[in-house]
């Protein structure tokens, strides 16, 4: 008996040796070897090989018309291809169509399309498959997502000729082409998606320089490449058949494995690197990390303007004052991502850059705000007006993404040496809580977007049908705005959008509608192995150019 | 030597029992008086957490976030720069809550429910232990967990979460005793000259049957304040100002590698507690155990 229980002690201590060397062994190869290796352009990219991609969630759909997730789009862009492309200086090049001319009034798009392109199900595309694609989305039945809002203001596509088409419009739309160029507003394969229908989604058929081989549900989607294709976009290098053979896209939804698979060897590369580990990363000698700011709608905090004393213009503002978004910034991303000032991010046409080092905190002239509006702290610290104390109701969804909700326990803190209490609410259904009900006072939100008119559907004034099918995020309404926004929409001189994006910008920051955060960037840890990576104008990934070295 | 042979093997911790069986009972009152004193402070921290602790849990030194144990920071800064020891003092407290609340309840209502269909047995019998064996085929942290989802983030959630986890095991220990002891002579002797069913109830069987269960509630405590930490960890408690232990790991986890000590002082000081916790209940129980106190 009592030779049993030293063999138990032994195990325990082997284990505990075990753990502890364990732990020292990583600390010593951490910070071996320290070098920064920039080499690009390695003459002759080699065909051939494998990519596992790590993605951090798990695609909704690969049916572009019926995703809702920039994720999916990750993995679709790479089945699908668009009618045009969205150049870096956000002009509108050629794709699959060759060119296009606008009526005099704006409203009708004629595009003449290549003559050398196959679905990868062996089906022509034609001007026949564009009218399908784009009929499908506006079709109810089809219940198409994000896809929706971008053909908006689409009306109805008239085939001219095999290679010609003409899209009508219901009223000018500035942003169509830059919309058009999204993933969501992908050309799909008539034939494929009358065979699939709703497994469409799980069957996906495109154009693009990959096809589709399977998809396993939070395990992985697998495409290969598509060796009839030569017909790559104007921002890629390569314009003819993919370098490589496959891609694995990988989920793995917990950070630290993530990019510890990369370390150790396991994926070739994964997405959305934490800021704490993308220091160690660049001490790392074999991995690579790639870095680009998404473009759209920076991470927001939204005041709901339905509630008071949001109504009021002089409580946002005391708020506003009183959150220091710089120290949020530096302390939860240690450098890695870049304070945003604006409603849009930079990248945008009509980025407002006199509104950068405009917004600083001020806590005494936020306490002198609200002293003055006769909000009197109490014994404990916080406000009372009208015998309520003064809250803030602060929601936020789940899991933490991006540190958000760490946000949220910053500005406690920083509200709370003005005297507001903010109650945090992490919730699983932001679906009800906040669109449904509406049911906050401060609500934080992204979105990736090309064209500044992604900011009405946000800060236009909502019909009381809008609302009753979802809640907008602020709930407010200024006359003023609107008419710039509608402006917006349909003016085509870019100088004179400019303009008019740039006061809607400043408007909506002078007026405190809203906290911009951070810009959100999409970051890549690679093998160095790995070359070609390159991102396109909204910061999706593209896998044209990627070759592995042996 | 003579081998021990325990009856109660649901209350075995194997883990602890090479210290008991050296004859050298000095070392054990080590071990007792070590839990003894860890336990004191840990309260002392729950009740007193400002007099020990060198920093508001809440104050964020944003100049000095994620650095290292050094003599300003005993146990570092986490990357909001608060300082982990202060941390660790505060958190104690919505953990020993969790804790102690939940066996608090959860021994009550198994208690009830063991000692009804012990002591009235036949059908209440039945229907009670059916319902308590049902609940045993789920484990005890699944049942928490399913339970926690449901009813939503918030401390008194889980602490509900965790006692319905630990009711089935004080219901069977309960429902044991009663009918043991319900059949002993004095009890008949007491109806004989005509006492009240309840006041036999009252003054014979609870008294006699309860010991079992405090040994229980000592042991379950430890788990309890494992499990609540383990609901907190994955997110099912709420953002509260001051973090309990659970949620500290759980904030300190993605960090481990560039960070340690945000993890590892919290990880410790839940280990610390619930061993303390469940050697103490060792020792309750060899008191309450006939056959080791016998040799003694």
């Amino acid at each position: 008996m009592k030779q049993v229980n030293q063999i138990k002690l032994l195990a325990i201590l082997l284990v505990f040796v075990l753990l502890v060397s364990g732990c020292a062994s990583s600390t010593s190869t951490k910070n071996s070897s320290s070098q920064e290796s920039n080499k690009e352009g390695a003459s002759h990219p080699k065909s051939g090989g494998d990519l596992t991609f790590a993605l951090a969630t798990s695609p909704d759909s690969l049916d572009p018309a019926r995703s809702g997730l920039a994720v999916a789009v990750r993995a679709f862009r790479t089945i699908f291809d668009s009618l045009v492309v969205q150049a870096p200086d956000n002009t509108i090049k050629p794709w699959l169509a060759t060119e296009w001319k606008i009526s005099n009034d704006g409203k009708s798009y004629t595009f003449t399309l290549r003559k050398d392109v196959k679905f990868h199900d062996g089906t022509p595309f034609n001007a026949a498959a564009v009218k399908y694609s784009f009929d499908r989305i506006n079709d109810p039945k089809t219940q198409a997502k994000n896809a929706v809002a971008l053909l908006k203001p689409y009306q109805s596509s008239e085939v001219i000729d095999d290679y010609t088409i003409k899209i009508n419009l219901a009223t000018p739309s500035a942003s169509f082409l830059s919309n058009l160029s999204q993933a969501m507003l992908g050309i799909v394969s008539p034939t494929a998606a009358e065979k699939y229908g709703d497994q469409f989604s799980k069957n996906p058929v495109g154009t693009g320089p990959y096809k589709f081989v399977s998809w396993s549900e939070n395990a992985d989607i697998v495409v290969e490449k598509n060796k009839d294709y030569h017909w790559g976009p104007a921002n890629v290098e390569n314009k003819e058949a993919p370098y490589l053979d496959k891609i694995t896209f990988k989920i793995i939804p917990e950070e630290a494995t993530r990019i510890g698979s990369v370390q150790s060897g396991q994926v070739l590369a994964a997405e959305t690197v934490p800021p704490q580990n993308i220091a160690s990363l660049k001490n790392d000698s074999k991995t690579q990390l790639l870095k680009v700011n998404t473009i759209g709608l920076p991470y927001t905090l939204f005041f709901n303007q339905r509630k008071a004393p949001w109504n009021d213009v002089k409580v946002r503002q005391a708020v506003q004052l009183a959150v220091d978004v710089d120290s949020i910034v530096k302390t939860l991303y240690l450098g890695t991502y870049e304070r945003s000032w604006s409603p849009i991010t930079p990248g945008i046409l009509g980025y407002d850059k006199s509104l950068e080092g405009e917004t600083k905190a001020n806590i005494k002239k936020a306490n002198q705000i609200l002293d003055e509006l006769g909000y009197k702290k109490g014994s404990d610290g916080i406000r009372v007006k009208d015998g309520k104390p003064f809250t803030l109701k602060y929601v936020d969804g789940t899991p933490n993404r991006e540190k958000r909700n760490d946000i949220a326990v910053i500005v406690q803190q920083q509200l709370k040496k003005i005297g507001i209490k903010v109650e945090i609410n992490i919730t699983k259904d932001v679906a009800t809580v906040i669109y449904k009900n509406a049911d906050y006072d401060l609500y934080g939100n992204s979105q990736v977007n090309s064209d500044p008119n992604a900011l009405r559907a946000i800060y236009h004034t909502r019909t009381p049908e809008e609302e009753a099918v979802f809640k907008g995020l602020t709930g407010g309404s200024d006359p003023e705005l609107d008419q710039w926004l509608e402006q917006g929409t349909i003016e085509l001189d870019p100088a004179k959008r400019e303009e008019t994006y740039k006061k809607v910008q400043q408007k909506i920051i002078k007026d405190a509608w809203i906290i911009p955060i951070y810009v959100f960037p999409y970051t890549v840890a690679a093998s160095k192995t790995v070359n070609g990576i390159t991102f396109d104008s909204l910061g999706y990934p593209l896998f044209n150019d990627v070759n592995i070295e042996q | 030597m003579k081998e021990v042979v325990n009856t109660k093997t649901v209350l075995q911790v194997p883990k602890w029992k090479f210290a008991r069986l050296h004859t050298n009972f000095s070392v054990s009152n080590f071990f007792i008086y070590g839990a003894g004193i860890i336990v004191i402070f840990i309260i002392t921290c729950a009740l007193f957490p400002k007099w020990l602790a060198p920093y508001s849990p809440t104050f964020m030194d944003t100049a000095s976030t994620l650095s290292a144990p050094n003599s300003a920071h005993w146990f570092g800064t986490d990357y909001f720069g608060r300082d982990v020891l202060s941390l660790v003092i505060y958190g104690s407290r919505d953990s020993l809550i969790i804790g102690i609340a939940s066996v608090l309840i959860g021994g009550l209502i198994g208690g009830i429910i063991g000692s009804a269909a012990g002591y009235f047995g036949g059908i209440i019998d039945v229907v009670f232990m059916r319902f308590i064996e049902i609940l045993m085929t789920i484990p005890a942290v699944l049942l928490a967990l399913a339970i926690a989802a449901a009813l939503g983030p918030g401390l008194f959630n889980i602490v509900l979460a965790v006692a319905a986890a630990s009711i089935p095991g004080y219901a069977r220990v309960m429902r044991g005793q009663m009918i043991s002891i319900k059949k002993r002579q004095y009890v008949d002797a007491s109806r004989s000259i005509g006492t009240h069913e309840w006041k036999i109830f009252l003054w014979h069987l609870l008294p006699n049957s309860w010991s079992p269960l405090l040994v229980m509630a000592t042991i379950g405590l430890g788990s309890s304040i494992l499990i609540g930490a383990g609901l907190s960890f994955l997110g099912l408690g709420v953002i509260k100002e001051i973090p309990d232990w659970g949620a500290l790991l759980s904030q300190g986890r993605g960090y481990l590698t560039v960070g340690w000590w945000i993890c590892t002082f919290p990880g410790l000081a839940i280990t610390l507690l619930v061993l303390s916790v469940n050697i103490m209940g060792d020792k309750l129980r060899d008191t309450f155990d006939p056959k080791i106190s016998k040799k003694r």
